[in-house]
């Protein structure tokens, strides 16, 4: 590197959108195909990848709705996340084991690879008409990181977490690039086993002038 | 509302495309450039059993994805992959071993269109 500072390389298990804008819910696709910023930031700092499985595609289908956490929260929708975590959770342990260390990217306002922003929406439901802006970004993980969460928090493996802002309002490319560069740093976040539910103890998001901001990690 | 941008073509890829060795070819960068997602296969250096649990959902997604029309094709190989495809009732899809960018980028580009293209439904630019 030449300047002194040991660079940190790892694998970089990535939301499966980000490699493939064509699992997006419809009129959710922000690029064609391979959302670039990711995997630059990742090839710059020598990282491998690994792409996870789209949780929503095989479950509900690509004529899917947008839908907040609360529609997709049921018992089959979890049994189906936990059986997809639980091959992440391999692939993990494999490189765990070489000493490796993970990354885990995911997508910030998902309902189901959040981070630290999540949707939600009680009321949600029925004929799916609402009124427009309606505010349901608020803090928490996706259903299938906390499930995969909880798997690795099993298996004692660790994992660095970050979340992809590009679907969240005021959106700023750079800002998301240093966040992400700043995990790769520092990848060592141990994973918490906490009960199901929506991501409690983590930060409120913050709502500045131009839109969400995700929280930073947990200490 | 931002138009739906998505392209309607994916390709499966070898991990040694998508993590190339040093000068090897970068198979997310070309397809990136042509406008195309990519699902990764599993290392070779995964035991057996996680890689087949791997090539069962990635079948899962590209089921899903063909029955709609999306365009697929293959870059690389992948030991396992054409018994998962072959259960859920999928063939191989038109496959290149690329020795370069260019030859890849040739590939793509001269695919047709996919029909899954024609969805009126979505936003577009």
């Amino acid at each position: 590197m030449g300047d002194g500072r040991e660079q940190r390389r790892g694998v970089a298990f990535v939301a499966h959108c980000l490699l493939n804008q064509n699992s997006k819910v419809g009129d959710g696709a922000h690029c064609a195909g391979i959302y670039s910023p990711v995997v630059d930031v990742l090839r710059a700092r020598g990282w491998r990848i690994e792409q996870m499985p789209c949780p929503e595609l095989a479950f509900t289908g690509l004529n899917r709705f947008w839908a907040v956490r609360e529609q997709l929260d049921t018992t089959a929708y979890r049994r189906h996340c936990r059986r997809l975590a639980a091959a992440v959770a391999d692939m993990m342990a494999v490189r765990a084991g070489r000493g490796e260390d993970i990354v885990l990217i995911g997508v910030e306002g998902s309902p189901s690879m959040g981070v630290h922003v999540t949707s939600s929406d009680p009321a949600r439901g029925g004929l799916p008409e609402w009124p427009a802006g309606t505010p349901e970004l608020t803090s928490g993980e996706g259903i299938f990181i906390e499930e995969l969460r909880a798997e690795l928090g099993h298996r004692g493996i660790t994992a660095g977490l970050g979340g992809e802002t590009h679907a969240l309002p005021g959106h700023d490319e750079l800002t998301q690039r240093t966040r992400l560069e700043s995990v790769l740093a520092q990848p060592g976040e141990p994973v918490r086993r906490g009960p199901g539910g929506t991501g409690g103890g983590k930060p409120p998001i913050r709502r500045g002038p131009g839109g969400i901001v995700p929280p930073e990690e947990a200490p | 509302m931002k138009p739906d941008e998505r392209s309607f073509r994916i390709a499966l890829v070898a991990d040694r495309y998508v993590n190339p060795a040093p000068g090897g070819l970068d198979a997310l960068a070309v397809l990136a450039q042509a406008g195309w997602g990519a699902m990764q296969l599993p290392a070779d250096d995964y035991p057996a059993e996680i890689a087949a649990r791997v090539l069962a959902e990635v079948t899962e997604q590209a089921e899903e994805f063909s029955r709609h029309g999306y365009d697929f094709v293959l870059i690389g190989d992948r030991d396992g992959l054409a018994e998962a495809l072959a259960a859920a009732g999928l063939d191989i899809p038109d496959q290149i071993v690329p020795s370069g960018a260019a030859e890849l980028l040739g590939f793509l580009n001269a695919r047709p269109a996919p029909g899954a293209s024609t969805w009126s439904w979505l936003s577009r630019s």
